[in-house]
Parts: structure tokens; C-alpha cells; sequence
């Protein structure tokens, strides 16, 4: 009997228990032998991978680009979400607010999601970067509220979408999801409004190390990919995972990340 | 104004739970309607479900409740039988009936009109079978009209204690469809002694007697036995008694007794534990043909629509099921 594939993935949530036991239940019915371990946190859960206690590491972007820079690019990417290809990071402010674009947060108070978030931390400093926008010309309220879990909770992000509620910002950056997740701006309307949008960059990712062979590897990712939607039995573990179909990984999309790690002296490991 | 802090406030405490469980928040103090509406609207495009609004608090439960009835057989789904209570009286005292028939007993009677109009409304609302019970309805003098309404909307079973088919009432008995009609013979056991014991000296043989009357005019002779559960062992010698009756296996109905009525023992059956069988009476809907004279399982006093009345104890069924569900959730066994 073949040593089952053991998958890492970071509890930021009761559900991913859920999810997981799902995914290990639709394994059942293949010849693929697999099994999870749950991690509170990415750098254990990263730590555990290069260690070899887990074959495959649920990563996020930051713990993708984390894995990379500690093996020397020799890790390898085997699957995201489809909407781990399209996310984006969003500049919210209240409406009416007359913001129109990253230079018009200058001078203004810009609330951060926790430090380890690469889409409400990370990648909004480096948009502001990029938009010519340094240190000393914004202020930044910056909310630790689920720090080692990259944002995964979402939890700092509302608490920056209630920085600008209280009037303790002027606008807050959040990823798509979380956008998503209050209903973006019909809900309700007259609350928030996105005045800037990034693009499209990659989020999370299957990571693996060389060590795990193909002939283990690809199986079960093939099977991974086989998941369907339109499957009773498969949908609940999608909608609760927020994907429609599994797909190879974009791995173009990770470059604005390695950019900002860089610039902002993020450290490759924890 | 709606509060949208209401909403950061839902997503927050939603992504803690595990899939089924619920949260509950504050409306907040001002424009209640507008920020229960925020939170329906909330819950509709998120895939989550509002369980209620109630005194400013909503409660949202993460992701769509199961579909209670997911887990119940097809025949077991409320509504896809009837139970119709014809009278009530009885020419036996068993010391264990359900509902307390006895000759003394009032009889408390449905009437031809009210049981034409249930069989009617009983197709209109999806039911499939109906089942006629007393006390004993060969006592009502017009049982053959009614159960001709009846057989002649929908597939009937005539529960009676078989001990009265003679002279008129046996006349009455050849006058049904019998290819519509199914008769339910109460027999205990395959001597008289345990029979008799609760229903009363005699009635073992007459019963049998009445058996083989039923089948010997073509009709199809349904046999249920009531134990005390402790008895529901060693079935064979009287599965091998009926065998030799001519009463096919399936319709063999070996089931326990229900502590209600007149019964001193049984099983206890709540709404909470057991799955409804809509049941009319004279007085009013009841969950279970087991308690159907108990205040504790009355669904509706109002008997028409019938269409309303099996909705009322489906979602009687729904609660109670979600209840249990929060329950368990509340209780685990550690």
C-alpha cells in the first residue's frame, strides 16, 4: 500500500475542517490515498513542507513566495482556484468621498489589513509604491488582528472597512473577496465605494518540493481538477473552498508579490 | 440610514462557524425593518440562510439548511398518508388503546361529508393512501358510504378489529372495492392467551375468525400486532402463525406500544421524536394516529384546507428538526 499524500492547510476557520474532510472523502473514491494536517499558522505550516512532514502545502501568496526564496525557486506550484487567478486588491472609501485614484490617497489616512496580508497589506504599499507614493506621503493605520494567517480570516480588513466607518480613515484596502462577501457596493449602497482596483495577480497555490515525484504528484492533481461544480456531491466543498473549478497554476501572476517582498524587506521565512 | 457595520459584523461572525451553525446580531436600535432587510438581502446573495427576525436580533445560520426531509423514506414524508379517525367508540376496551375507545367511549364522529371532502382535498394535495380507523369503524352505520368516498379518491386501509362482520355489517363489508381496499386486522399473538389479555376474552378467535371471513370475500388482510416492547423478540412462531393465515410478510406490521391513552407502558413518543403522520379527527389535526386525543400533539383545530393543514405539520416537522439539530449541536457527547 502506497504512503498516503499528506496535504497541509492552515485552520484560519472552523470550516476548513469541513472542507478538508470533503476533499479526503472524494479522494476515498480514487486510488489516490490521501490525508490533511491542520497548521495555525503559514510559517509552521511552510516550515513543516520544507521539513518533509507534509507532501503539499494549501499555501497562500505570501507563503508561496515565502517556500520559493527559501528553496531557491526549487519548490513547484501544482494547483490553485480559479479565482486564485484573478484576485485583486481594492481601495475602499466612504461614498461620496471624492477619492479617485491611488494619488489621491496622498496626505490622506489609508487603513491596512494585518502586516503578513499580501492583499490588504503587502501589495497596497507596493501599488502606492509604484504610483509614486512613499513612506511619509500617506498615513497608514495598519490593523494586526490575524497576523500569521496572511488575511486568511478577513477579519482585519473588516476592521479597516470600520476604521473608515468610525472616521479613523479615509479609506482601507481590502482584497476582492472580502468586497464580495458584504455585498461590494449594493448592499448598501451609499456605504462604500471602490476608487481603485489592482490588477489581476495570483493567489493561493498547491505547493509541493522536488522530493515529491510526479508519478505521486500527478494523480492527484488530476483527480484535484476533476472536481466539478455541477456535482452535487463535489459543490459544497467548492462553495465553501470559493472556487468553481480547479486549474493549473498562473504563476506569472505571483511577480508583483516577489516585487513587494523585495522592496519592503518582507523576511522569507514566518 | 441601514448600518453597514451590520454587515461587517455578519461576515465576521458567519466565517467562524462551522457550515449549519448560526449566529445571532443586534438590528440595532433604529430602522429595524430596513437592516432586517439589509441582512435578507445579505443572507440571499451570500448563500446563507436567515433563521429569524425577532425583538431586533436576526439569526443567520452559515450556508443552506439541509432539506429536513432529506433523510425520510418516500412513504415516510408527512402528508403522503392520511389518517382519518371515523369515530372514536369501540365494542372492545383494550387496556393499552392509544386514543381510549371503548363502548363507552362518545362517539365522536368525522360524518360522511366531512370524509368525502378530506378524500378530495386529499388528492388535491398530494396525499397517496388513506387510512380509516376508529375505535371500530364497523359500528357507524354508513361505513360502507364512506369508505366508498374514499376508495374511490385514493388507495384506502380500513383498520378494524374484524370481530363484527355478520348480518348488515357484513353486507356492508361486501359492498367495498376491493381493489381499493385494504382491511387491517389487530391481532397480538398466535395464541389467545396474550391477545385476549388486553382486548378481552373471546376476541383472539373472533378476530381470526374475522380474518379469514375478509379474505374468504376477496380482500386483501393486512395483520398489526401491538407489543410491549420488551416482547418484540422472537417473532417466529407468530410470523410462521400468520404465515399459515395466508398473510403475506409484508403485510406483517409487528410495531410497539406507545405509552398514551389507556396505556400504563410503551414507548415514549414526542413530536421531537417522532416523524408525523397527518391525522384528522372530529377535534382537530393531530401529529401521530398514536395521539390523536393528546393536546400535546394537536397541529390545528381547523381541518380545512386539509392543504393547510399537512403545510402546518410540515413545518411543525422543520422546526422541530432544527431545534433537535441546534440541539445536538449544543450537546455534543464530550
Amino acid at each position: 500500500m502506497n504512503k498516503p499524500l499528506i496535504i497541509g492547510s492552515v485552520a484560519y476557520t472552523p470550516a476548513v475542517i469541513t472542507i478538508w474532510e470533503g476533499i479526503r472523502e472524494y479522494f476515498s473514491d480514487s486510488a489516490i490515498d490521501m490525508d490533511f494536517v491542520l497548521f495555525s499558522n503559514y510559517g509552521r505550516q511552510v516550515d513543516a513542507l520544507l521539513a518533509g512532514h507534509v507532501d503539499i502545502a494549501w499555501n497562500t501568496n505570501l507563503a508561496w513566495v515565502r517556500t520559493v526564496l527559501q528553496t531557491d525557486g526549487q519548490c513547484r506550484a501544482l494547483a490553485q482556484r480559479d479565482t486564485d487567478t484573478v484576485f485583486q486588491t481594492l481601495f475602499v472609501a466612504r461614498a461620496g468621498s471624492a477619492l479617485t485614484g491611488l494619488e489621491s490617497v496622498r496626505g490622506r489616512r489609508l487603513a491596512l489589513g494585518s502586516q503578513d496580508s499580501a492583499q490588504a497589506a503587502i501589495l497596497p504599499v507596493h501599488y502606492l509604491r509604484e504610483a509614486g507614493l512613499g513612506e511619509g506621503d500617506v498615513e497608514l493605520l495598519r490593523i494586526n488582528t490575524d497576523v500569521g494567517k496572511h488575511g486568511d480570516t478577513g477579519r482585519s480588513e473588516l476592521d479597516a472597512l470600520r476604521a473608515v466607518m468610525d472616521d479613523k480613515a479615509d479609506a482601507a484596502a481590502l482584497g476582492i473577496n472580502t468586497w464580495e462577501a458584504i455585498g461590494r457596493d449594493e448592499l448598501m449602497p451609499g456605504a462604500f465605494e471602490v476608487f481603485w482596483q489592482s490588477p489581476t495577480y495570483s493567489h493561493c497555490n498547491f505547493t509541493a518540493l522536488p522530493t515529491l515525484s510526479d508519478e505521486r504528484a500527478q494523480p492527484w492533481v488530476d483527480h484535484l481538477l476533476a472536481m466539478d461544480f455541477d456535482n452535487p456531491a463535489h459543490r459544497p466543498i467548492l462553495e465553501m473552498e470559493g472556487l468553481r473549478q480547479w486549474v493549473l497554476p498562473q504563476l506569472d501572476g505571483y511577480a508583483s508579490l516577489f516585487e513587494a517582498v523585495k522592496e519592503q524587506g518582507v523576511s522569507p521565512r514566518w | 440610514m441601514v448600518n453597514p457595520a451590520l454587515i461587517l459584523d455578519l461576515v465576521e461572525h458567519t466565517s467562524r462557524l462551522l457550515l449549519g451553525q448560526t449566529v445571532t446580531v443586534s438590528l440595532g436600535g433604529t430602522d429595524q425593518e430596513q437592516n432586517g432587510e439589509l441582512v435578507a438581502g445579505w443572507c440571499a446573495r451570500t448563500g446563507n440562510e436567515l433563521v429569524e427576525l425577532r425583538d431586533g436580533v436576526a439569526m443567520v445560520r452559515r450556508g443552506r439548511r439541509p432539506d429536513p426531509f432529506a433523510d425520510l423514506a418516500p412513504d415516510q414524508l408527512p402528508g403522503t398518508r392520511l389518517w382519518i379517525y371515523t369515530n372514536f367508540d369501540c365494542n372492545l376496551a383494550c387496556d393499552y388503546c392509544c386514543v381510549r375507545s371503548s363502548p363507552q367511549t362518545a362517539r365522536r364522529a368525522l360524518g360522511a361529508d366531512r370524509v368525502r371532502q378530506l378524500a378530495t382535498e386529499a388528492v388535491e394535495a398530494g396525499v397517496s393512501e388513506l387510512i380509516l380507523t376508529g375505535g371500530e369503524p364497523f359500528l357507524l352505520p354508513d361505513l360502507d358510504d364512506l369508505v366508498a368516498s374514499c376508495t374511490t379518491a385514493l388507495p384506502t386501509t380500513l383498520l378494524t378489529n374484524a370481530m363484527l362482520f355478520r348480518g348488515r355489517r357484513l353486507d356492508m363489508l361486501r359492498r367495498m372495492d376491493r381493489e381499493r381496499l385494504t382491511l387491517q386486522v389487530s391481532l397480538d399473538s398466535a395464541t389467545p392467551e396474550l391477545h385476549d389479555r388486553h382486548r378481552g376474552t373471546g376476541s383472539w378467535q373472533r378476530a381470526v375468525t374475522g380474518v379469514r371471513t375478509a379474505q374468504a370475500e376477496g380482500f386483501r388482510v393486512r395483520v398489526a400486532a401491538t407489543l410491549e416492547p420488551d416482547r418484540i423478540i422472537d417473532l417466529a412462531p407468530f410470523r410462521s402463525f400468520l404465515d399459515d393465515l395466508g398473510i403475506d410478510r409484508e403485510d406483517q406490521v409487528i410495531r410497539a406500544l406507545a405509552h398514551r391513552g389507556a396505556a400504563d407502558s410503551g414507548l415514549e413518543l414526542t413530536m421531537e421524536s417522532l416523524i408525523p403522520e397527518v391525522t384528522i379527527t372530529a377535534d382537530g389535526v393531530y401529529w401521530h394516529p398514536v395521539s390523536a386525543e393528546d393536546d400535546d400533539q394537536l397541529v390545528t383545530r381547523t381541518l380545512f384546507p386539509l392543504r393547510d393543514a399537512i403545510e402546518e405539520t410540515r413545518r411543525l416537522f422543520i422546526l422541530h428538526r432544527t431545534r433537535a439539530d441546534a440541539a445536538a449541536q449544543w450537546f455534543p457527547c464530550a
